[in-house]
């Protein structure tokens, strides 16, 4: 008896899982595939059924562009996130000491107002004539005559804004559990603060970095809120044209091919990311990097 | 997990399959007596019942199209007629709004509504797929008495078979004064001195006749290759970035903020645009005079009580509260009057009580001409101007 339930533990464990992920994405997935096959239009008589693999060819014709955009978009607002996080995540963890509450709850804080008024709220911080543009333009950031809204520049910031606690967070889980006396140690065995980084503290800290990078990346590229406030007609992504060819268009069908083709695009270039960054540092393999 | 047993393992495996199987058996059962999606509701016409008035209704509406604070409308009509009404704002886009109550209109069913507010190409269409009731003139007398004679008979319902205008309103340019003096026609928001200032609206319906009535089409009579025409004048202005960015109601905010000099715009939002400068202009062209209409869906409960509600509003004394309000043309004749007694200088407002003469050159809003795949082209065609896709 002790020993049936024992083998069956691990299976009653998976259970809440695996209904989770069958019903809300294998099934909608399944819908959303057959979805991509059908034909027809829904002012003369709907969609009906019929292996129409062109949708996926129509679908990808034209929007190549928007495509491209948004996973140069999203790896730029990863990368400039981890840029920020980092130090940010470093200084929290390692050096804030009494103030680290205070400083975590300040990263999480701009969550409790909606994504959508802080992205508007930002329409407002990035205007023509605010004073923010005028530093930028002082500093010869931004040419005399030019402006922020409206181009590339205010989407990807915008996307490193909204993502960025999700990028700070794992990072600052992995150093906080780091033991600091290994630094210690790199030192004792004549390691500079730099060698002691590189050799030390980096690897640790690499399953929050491979975390982070993923829970940046994967929405940032789907996501069209950014785009659709803070950009312009040259700056939108794949999100906005998924959007308007199932509510504007009703073009049901090659909406779904469409969201098909983001998905794969997705896995595949993170499956790339896992292979290069190594599933072992996303796993935490401890023996490797310590 | 190195040394698995594997008879659990596979039995494990072959429980996951099972419950796979079962899962996508039961889907696709679920969609196995639905191989058609989309479609219209083609039984017979059916006229919106009248009899006693009582019980409840529930009304969609666009967000602000009605004050509705402590004294409103909504809540005289519940005093005067014993009728409890649930009054719901959920109607942003007619695209997104007839998206979304789609499939419970193929089963006629409405949702429980017995009341929704679109605008006029989408009553149309709702209509043509059988999705809506006709009214019978005699249950609606105040409004036939008080419709305005100009939008008695519109090309989209010319017997004003389906259709009750809630309120109308204008389309055409809102322009900031200082900046952009010059602006007077449609041409002149390509005039490349106010590059990546100026915006359109995402409204195609606005945004193209405007555009093919400033190179003198008319629109009544544009044929398709002159909506695909005035489309690719568009084109060109998005990518050489002229028209900074294609809108819905956020063109406020850059107007606010001067991002923008002139737009596109409709004429009730000067009374949320906070900048002084900023100001509806006609078009030396004309404008687009467009209406949101009451519509009963099929399904609709109690229609006694929704006739009810549209006479209700189109007596002149209860309309002037909302004419008040939301400040777009009133589609009651005589509201103009009851108002110059609350506040003359309301009643002299261009925007809200127009006269013939400063419309003289607008258009009712038209929609791309043909059959549904012609529409379909030319709506492609515009929303791959607005996506940016080639």
């Amino acid at each position: 008896m002790s020993a049936l339930r024992r083998r069956l533990v691990p299976y009653g464990l998976l259970l809440p899982g695996t209904v989770w992920l069958l019903l809300f994405f294998a099934v909608p997935m399944y819908f959303m595939g057959e979805m991509a096959l059908r034909s027809g239009s829904l002012d003369t008589g709907g969609f009906t059924f019929s292996w129409e693999w062109g949708n996926f060819d129509e679908a990808l014709s034209g929007s190549e562009e928007q495509l491209l955009r948004s996973f140069v978009y999203a790896g730029l607002a990863s990368l400039f996130a981890l840029l920020i996080a980092y130090p940010l995540a470093y200084a929290i963890a390692l050096r804030a000491g009494r103030w680290k509450l205070l400083l975590l709850f300040a990263v999480v804080a701009p969550f409790f107002t909606t994504y959508l008024i802080r992205t508007i709220a930002w329409k407002t911080i990035l205007a023509d004539a605010s004073p923010a543009v005028d530093v930028l333009k002082f500093l010869q950031i931004v040419p005399e005559d030019g402006r922020v809204l409206a181009t590339g520049g205010a989407v990807v910031a915008g996307l490193t804004y909204n993502f960025l606690p999700f990028m700070i967070l794992p990072i600052y889980a992995s150093l906080e559990r780091m033991d600091v006396r290994l630094i210690e140690s790199a030192k004792d065995l004549y390691a500079s603060s730099a060698q002691a980084f590189w050799r030390v503290t980096l690897p640790i800290s690499a399953p929050g970095i491979v975390a982070g990078v993923l829970l940046t990346f994967i929405p940032a590229v789907g996501d069209y809120v950014n785009a659709l406030l803070l950009g312009g007609t040259g700056q939108t992504m794949v999100g906005n044209v998924i959007q308007s060819l199932y509510l504007q268009q009703r073009d049901y069908p090659e909406a779904a091919a469409l969201s098909f083709v983001m998905m794969l695009a997705i896995l595949a270039v993170v499956l790339v990311y896992l292979r290069l960054a190594g599933t072992g540092a996303f796993m935490g393999d401890e023996e490797e990097s310590r | 997990m190195r040394h698995r047993n594997p008879s659990t393992h596979s039995r494990g495996r072959a429980a996951l399959m099972a419950l796979l199987v079962l899962i996508f058996a039961v889907a696709l059962a679920a969609c196995g007596d639905d191989d058609n999606v989309g479609g219209g509701n083609e039984s017979a016409t059916q006229v919106a019942e009248s009899g006693p008035v009582r019980g409840e209704i529930t009304i969609s509406n666009w967000p602000a199209y009605m004050d509705t604070g402590k004294d409103n409308t909504v809540n005289e009509f519940q005093n005067e007629k014993d009728v409890k009404v649930d009054y719901v704002e959920d109607v942003n886009d007619n695209a997104e709004f007839f998206g979304k109550l789609r499939p419970q209109l193929e089963q006629g069913e409405s949702g429980g509504r017995s009341i929704f507010v679109v605008t006029d190409w989408m009553a149309k269409q709702m209509y043509d797929l059988g999705f809506l009731q006709e009214l019978d003139h005699a249950d609606l007398p105040t409004v036939f008495e008080n419709l305005r004679p100009d939008l008695q008979s519109p090309s989209f319902d010319p017997e004003r078979k389906f259709s009750v205008p809630w309120q109308t309103g204008l389309t055409g340019m809102m322009v900031n004064e200082q900046l952009a003096p010059d602006v007077r026609s449609v041409n002149d928001l390509f005039d490349p001195k106010y590059k990546g200032k100026v915006t359109m609206l995402s409204e195609m319906r606005d945004t193209v006749p405007l555009v093919m009535k400033a190179d003198g089409v008319d629109v009544d009579e544009a044929t398709k290759q002159d909506w695909l025409d005035a489309i690719d004048k568009l084109r060109e202005a998005a990518e050489s970035g002229q028209i900074r960015r294609f809108t819905g109601n956020d063109y406020n905010q850059d107007m606010t903020n001067e991002n923008v000099v002139a737009a596109i715009g409709w004429s009730g939002d000067t009374s949320i645009i906070e900048n002084e400068d900023v100001r509806w202009r006609m078009p030396t062209e004309g404008c687009i005079i467009w209406s949101d209409n009451m519509v009963i869906p099929k399904g609709a409960p109690n229609t006694a009580a929704a006739l009810e509600w549209m006479n209700f509003v189109y007596e002149p004394e209860v309309q002037a509260d909302i004419a008040e309000y939301v400040q777009y043309v009133t589609p009651v004749a005589g509201v103009d009057e009851v108002l110059r007694e609350r506040d003359p200088a309301l009643a002299d407002n261009q925007l809200i009580f127009p006269d013939e003469e400063f419309t003289k050159d607008c258009s009712t809003q038209p929609d791309p001409p043909g059959s549904a795949e012609d529409r379909q082209e030319v709506t492609e065609a515009f929303q791959d101007v607005v996506t940016g896709r080639s």
